[in-house]
């Protein structure tokens, strides 16, 4: 059997064991994922992201500097401290044409259909080109998250196959996509020395600097149908 | 006839379905008349007990290594161990050093430059200048 009908099958088939929350905490540990479902009125009655005709023609994308590009999802207890650091900002979505829905309507589920999925999240502006399974470390460290966490992902401005890629003027409408990612923990690099030299004096100067990464892993990519968005 | 290996048909990925903290261990290790563990007594006697409540899955070692500097030492599923001299530093100091060895993978440090790894296949395959419809010049 070759690998892709396998992959496939194993797609078909239904999501028998819910996902495990992270382990080392407590044990009961239930994901909320209501608090990210406030969809506010700009969101409920715009209807969907343009697709790929239209993002040509579209503007070019700009990064708002204060999206908040993930929510903290894992641990009720603290979410009241998630939501002060990373608070919620609504998709600003533009509507969108009729050509640019009906394509939605029809492709959208052809894009569901073919085996892998790839999709651009940006996390502070940053776009990173993933995979479910990839590891990606931030160049930064996360503050406020603890390893066993569960993020999830709600910018992307590229969603795809191997065939159909969705594009996003500059976001993809988040109720199209689940991307969620588990902190794995934090890492860091050797000690960097720079030695700095000023002209005709005899001392030179060395400045270390050890910078801590936050590692992510991606732990899904599911991609909701035209119904999501109403079509 | 032969006898050929079972191919592998999956790779092991933390944080795919389980997640498993990679920390399994931390030895603390004290001295109770040395000047230089007086923070570390005060950190085993406010702060270590709430911090192990929080991670069950942390094996906590408390010892005394007399007239010598407190140590912690993180031992790591990969079997490598990291150790951080903490001597003469405050309560709060230690708490932050046990957070990072809670947080490291074991793993050497190095650099990376490149912010995706991956083990997946390219979702879109390698681009052909023989297929499709051709290009326009």
């Amino acid at each position: 059997m070759s690998r892709s009908l396998l992959r496939t099958l194993l797609e078909l088939r239904a999501p028998s064991t819910p996902r495990p929350a992270a382990q080392f905490k407590l044990p009961v540990r239930p994901l909320s994922t209501t608090p990210l479902r406030r969809n506010s009125p700009a969101l409920s009655d715009s209807a969907t992201t343009p697709n790929q005709n239209s993002a040509a023609a579209s503007s070019i994308p700009t990064i708002p500097t204060e999206a908040a590009p993930l929510v903290a999802e894992s641990r009720p207890p603290t979410s009241q401290a998630a939501e002060a650091l990373y608070p919620r900002i609504p998709q600003q979505v533009n509507p969108s044409t009729n050509e640019t829905q009906t394509t939605v309507a029809q492709l959208l589920p052809l894009l569901r259909t073919q085996p892998a999925h790839y999709l651009t999240a940006h996390i502070w502006g940053r776009p990173y080109l993933v995979t479910a399974g990839d590891q990606i470390r931030l160049p930064f460290k996360m503050p406020g998250v603890v390893p066993g966490d569960v993020l999830r992902l709600d910018r992307a401005s590229t969603l795809g196959s191997r065939d159909f890629t969705l594009k996003g003027s500059p976001y993809i409408d988040e109720r199209l996509f689940e991307c969620r990612a588990t902190v794995l923990g934090t890492e860091t690099e050797p000690m960097r020395i720079k030695i700095k030299t000023k002209r005709r004096q005899r001392r030179n100067k060395q400045v270390r600097s050890k910078h801590h990464f936050t590692i992510l892993r991606i732990s899904e990519v599911k991609i909701n149908g035209p119904e999501a968005v109403g079509l | 006839m032969t006898i050929r290996a079972l191919e592998k048909v999956s790779v092991g990925q933390n944080g795919i379905g389980a997640f498993i903290l990679q920390c399994k261990r931390l030895d603390i290790h004290y001295c109770d008349h040395s000047g230089s563990s007086r923070g570390m007594n005060a950190f085993i006697k406010t702060h270590l007990s709430k911090f192990a409540q929080t991670h069950p899955a942390i094996e906590f070692a408390v010892s005394p290594r007399p007239r010598k500097h407190p140590v912690m030492i993180g031992h790591y599923i990969n079997g490598r161990q990291k150790a951080i001299c903490v001597a003469n530093m405050e309560p709060s100091q230690i708490l932050k050093k046990a957070e990072l060895l809670r947080d490291a993978s074991g793993d050497k440090v190095k650099r990376v430059n490149k912010p995706v790894t991956s083990i997946n296949e390219s979702v879109r395959g390698v681009w052909s200048p023989y297929h499709g419809n051709g290009m326009a010049v």
